[in-house]
């Protein structure tokens, strides 16, 4: 499970941007800058927390089990690779 | 087409349908058409509970101190559940497996259908606590005008697939009359049979447990009845898994990764299917109603519990390709949240907190890294 040392600018569609957090999830760090996300499992097999990922690269920590699209991503078990511009259902 | 219980043909499982092509014979799983099959079973069985491991004892205390409308709450929902378990815990198994061709997706569905056993189980466990005899709320299931109208809608989709795969692998295709009644059998309608079941199957693990499920939440947020608050936890999350698994097969469908008919089928029954989502929805919405009938209960009343089941419709139908039909946008209920997360780290085996953890699980991966520090 290696997560990323790195930080990188999110930028969330007509929210705003943050940061993200060393060893934390992608949820973890958007949670972290206040920005709603929903999520229920936090594990990556409900589903509840997928999002649009327009642009940008993510590693899953954990195998995404819930059904995402092609554009999608799930960020409570995922973390960014580089920057990344995502659109979450608000 | 006869059904097998080892096909005895050489079939290559990897380009057979999920569903309607030729019978599984050996039970594989180091090759999969659909991985993600597999991977569900994985998961759901490191989920393994047992009903007798939660401590339900003080509830009985609680439910003492209950008022007579949140008796009627608690007891109706544990109805409920109960009805929706037993249907779950063997439909599956006698809907799909006739008809199932990837032995990974036929493994999944009885581990799904044995998970929903274990919640079957864990009611009487509940119940055998609260009350010395619970016959009366067992009995009351079969006959409880409201519980029975879900009932019929739920299993009239698996009994209608039931009965048309029997006629089809004893009789073949063709019109076929039954006690006077005129059945077709063909492929199409077949197809479009197991179609409309698995949406109805859908819909079933999507919404219909969400209502009872905040009931029980509401009491533990008040600090009543927390045994049972602590299965149902269990229970949702298995539900979940489970929901995961049926979005997962109307996508392949649809988006013609698995059988070319299913995805013309999905797109010509697509108003219908939403029409079993829909009224799904609002069956959960009468049923708030008849809940709160005679007074609702602190932290709960009809109209939240409504709109929380249109915040969570939303999202199950967008999660198969169908637009949001509420305009609810926000969690009416956001505590709900904390009972719907799984506790996946695991600090040590012995904690009862911890709800996920595999048993004999070693670390063998070693990086070369790993004795650079080491010197002889």
């Amino acid at each position: 499970m290696s997560k990323t040392e790195d930080a990188f600018r999110i930028d969330v569609v007509d929210v705003g941007c943050v940061n993200s957090r060393p060893d934390k999830t992608l949820l973890e760090s958007l949670e972290a800058d206040n920005i709603p996300v929903h999520a229920h499992c936090r594990e990556g097999f409900c589903g509840a927390c997928r999002t649009k990922l327009l642009d940008g690269e993510v590693n899953y920590t954990t195998d995404p089990l819930a059904f995402i699209d092609d554009d999608e991503i799930l960020p409570c078990c995922c973390v960014p690779l580089s920057a990344l511009k995502i659109k979450v259902p608000l | 087409m006869k059904y097998t219980t080892f096909n005895q043909q050489s079939i290559n499982p990897l380009v057979e349908p999920m569903f309607f092509g030729n019978p599984v014979n050996v039970a594989r799983y180091d090759q999969q058409k659909h991985a993600i099959f597999e991977k569900l079973i994985e998961k759901q069985i490191s989920f393994f509970w047992r009903p007798e491991e939660v401590d339900v004892t003080r509830d009985r205390v609680d439910f003492q101190k209950l008022t007579d409308p949140e008796k009627h709450i608690f007891i109706s929902n544990l109805k409920y559940q109960t009805l929706l378990d037993s249907v779950q815990g063997r439909s599956p198994n006698i809907a799909f497996l006739p008809i199932v061709s990837l032995p990974e997706l036929e493994t999944w569905v009885e581990t799904w259908s044995f998970f929903e056993t274990i919640h079957s189980r864990s009611y009487t466990h509940i119940l055998r606590n609260l009350f010395s005899d619970p016959s009366d709320i067992f009995e009351d299931i079969v006959v409880n005008d409201e519980i029975k109208r879900r009932a019929s809608d739920i299993s009239k989709y698996y009994d209608d697939l039931i009965f048309a795969t029997q006629l089809w692998q004893t009789q073949g295709e063709g019109v076929h009359t039954v006690d006077g009644e005129v059945h077709t059998i063909n492929m199409y309608e077949l197809k479009k049979k197991l179609f409309l079941c698995m949406n109805s199957v859908n819909a079933l693990e999507a919404i219909r447990f969400y209502v009872s499920f905040a009931c029980t939440f509401a009491f533990a947020e008040r600090k009543l009845m927390e045994g049972n608050s602590k299965i149902i936890r269990l229970i949702a999350r298995d539900e979940n898994l489970h929901l995961s698994s049926t979005q997962h097969i109307l996508n392949l469908w649809a988006r013609g990764k698995d059988d070319p008919d299913m995805a013309q089928i999905a797109e010509e029954c697509q108003e219908e299917a939403k029409a079993i989502f829909m009224n799904a929805v609002d069956q959960e919405k009468q049923w708030a109603d008849y809940l709160f009938q005679n007074g609702s209960m602190i932290g709960l009343n009809k109209d939240i519990l409504c709109q929380y089941i249109e915040y969570i419709a939303n999202q199950r139908m967008s999660a198969i390709g169908f637009d949001m039909p509420f305009d609810v946008t926000s969690n009416p209920l956001p505590w709900m949240n904390n009972y719907l997360n799984s506790d996946n780290v695991q600090v040590a085996p012995q904690e009862s907190e911890i709800s996920s953890y595999l048993v004999g699980q070693i670390d063998s991966a070693v990086s070369e890294d790993d004795f650079a520090d080491f010197e002889l």
